[in-house]
């Protein structure tokens, strides 16, 4: 039952999307605000989901805690990295911050290698079961995931539009000179940036850990690629591309796997980021907002 | 009110500002003109600490502020509006006033949180009139970008104002208006000088700024060549020649 099985993996792949959707607004956000890539920020994300595993193991307590620890460490992480990568480095120079984010990348991938072992770790799950709905079947981690992704998507989104907060930050991204003359201290909300992404990409990195039921060193490297390709495909500095970006990168990623098997489906998926770069450059939702 | 001395700014061998010092009482219409490229944007620019002085200090009320940052200068009673419009763009414009409420926050020194997350208080009656007073009210949930120039010009200014500042810096609020719009300006300007806040008008319509300035200054490669009443800067041969233009400076453009 090609049709069956296909409708299947389209579904799994949108639901688990959603992860991508929020390494994806990370690495989208930064750049809105600051119009520079960290390029540590899916390693900072596994990170976190680490660290969460561990505290976890160390200290017990129910798997669904696992998800706000990696959060609360994920922003952690953020803030570190906005201290040692960007503040102090002048934003002027467009290669310096490229560089010493991918510093911190390989050295966040280094300690995480490590500190395992480099051997895949097993991450507690918070649902099990499945759905069966005859032909089809949903995998109830899957809609988990997918739910809690969506719950951090509303949450981010309300404090961006209907916050002063939110409202301070989008004006920085607008107009970073009159944002300082009307009494917004940039590095106040770079700073922030940092964490709210960083807890974003904590939280995805536990979601990830939890819907796969492992972490690996392995992650790492496609999950920034995959974070990039999201970022690309939406559109730089664009949240509701990244959204859909996600989800149809997640969504790509399954169909090719369907056709092709697990160990080509990157091919193909990097393959989809040259077809955006030259016939769709400025991403989905090509953006016509322009700053000076 | 604002106190310049011996101020100067060199961009590698280009001396931008060169030795420029000014005072500025408070409650003046206080005029700068220049050709273009005399350095008036670039003195702007040192007030509000967007660039760092090469040489010289600056004082607000006698204070040193010459090395603070921007937001900080903000909080101590300086704002401005831009040349080229810096607006919110993707902002409504009511959201363009709300966000400008912080530097009021700031100045009263409320807290981070209560900053951001609350302290409404009186916010919306503020933002209410300051729409009226620059008749923005029926925009106020047009996006800013989606505004005519005027609009966007009068917006800034609102923006500016809703800072409550002490010394307000406009740097050619006039261009790319019509006849019509520049006797509104002439107006507001009025109103915001009886208000009690001084004024720092930038302009290249010599029309307004001789109609409305009590004192103006005449800047011609970064130094000042004259400084008087408007009647005066009119009757100064230096002016003259810096805005006619001789052999030497027709090259480098005329106002």
């Amino acid at each position: 039952m090609l049709i069956v099985d296909l409708v299947q993996s389209i579904v799994d792949g949108l639901l688990f999307g959603a992860t991508y959707a929020l390494i994806g607004i990370g690495f989208t956000l930064v750049f809105g605000v600051m119009h520079k890539i960290n390029m540590a920020y899916a390693a900072a994300s596994v990170g976190g989901a680490y660290a969460a595993l561990r505290l976890i193991t160390l200290i017990g307590g129910p798997a669904w805690a696992s998800l706000l620890i990696a959060a609360a460490v994920g922003g952690l992480f953020g803030l570190l990295i906005y201290w040692l990568c960007f503040r102090f480095i002048p934003l002027s120079n467009p290669l310096a911050t490229l560089m010493s984010t991918v510093g911190m990348f390989l050295l966040a991938e280094e300690i995480i290698v490590h500190t395992t072992d480099g051997m895949p770790q097993n991450y507690p799950v918070v649902v099990r079961g499945i759905l069966d709905l005859g032909e089809f079947m949903i995998r109830g981690d899957l809609v988990f995931v997918f739910a809690c992704a969506l719950l951090a998507m509303v949450i981010l989104l309300y404090l961006l539009y209907r916050t002063k907060l939110g409202m301070a930050t989008r004006a920085v991204s607008q107009q970073p000179i009159a944002a300082q003359l009307v009494g917004i201290r940039l590095s106040h909300v770079n700073a922030l940036t940092f964490v709210v992404t960083g807890m974003l990409g904590g939280f995805a990195g536990a979601l990830i850990g939890s819907a796969v039921g492992l972490l690996s060193p392995l992650l790492v490297v496609p999950l920034t690629i995959k974070g990039l390709i999201v970022t690309v495909i939406g559109g730089l500095g664009s949240i509701p591309g990244a959204i859909i970006a996600g989800l149809l990168v997640g969504m790509a990623e399954n169909v090719f796997q369907y056709f092709r098997g697990v160990t080509e489906r990157d091919i193909y998926v990097m393959l989809l980021l040259f077809v955006f770069l030259v016939f769709r450059p400025g991403g989905i939702f090509s953006s016509t907002v322009k700053r000076d | 009110m604002l106190e310049l001395q011996n101020l100067s700014k060199y961009f590698g061998g280009v001396r931008a500002v060169d030795s420029l010092s000014l005072k500025i009482e408070p409650g003046q219409i206080f005029g700068l003109i220049g050709p273009n490229g005399s350095g008036k944007s670039t003195t702007v620019n040192l007030i509000t600490g967007l660039l760092g002085v090469t040489n010289g200090s600056i004082r607000l009320s006698g204070e040193e502020i010459t090395r603070l940052p921007t937001h900080v200068r903000l909080s101590s009673g300086i704002a401005r509006t831009f040349q080229n419009i810096r607006l919110f763009g993707q902002l409504t414009v009511w959201q363009n006033l709300w966000v400008a409420e912080n530097s009021r926050a700031q100045r009263e020194r409320t807290s981070f949180l209560a900053r951001w997350l609350g302290g409404e208080s009186g916010a919306r009656a503020r933002i209410t009139k300051a729409l009226e007073f620059s008749g923005l009210s029926h925009k106020a949930n047009e996006l800013a970008a989606n505004l005519a120039f005027g609009e966007q010009r009068r917006l800034e200014l609102a923006r500016a104002m809703a800072a409550e500042p002490k010394l307000l810096l406009l740097d050619e609020p006039a261009a790319g208006m019509n006849a019509e719009e520049i006797g509104a300006l002439d107006e507001r300007i009025r109103q915001i000088r009886d208000s009690g806040i001084t004024v720092l008008l930038i302009e290249h319509h010599m029309e307004l700024i001789m109609a409305i300035a009590d004192r103006i200054a005449v800047l011609n490669f970064g130094q000042k060549i004259a400084e008087g009443t408007p009647a005066e800067v009119q009757a100064n041969p230096a002016v003259r020649e810096a805005y006619l233009g001789t052999a030497e400076t027709s090259t480098r453009g005329t106002a």
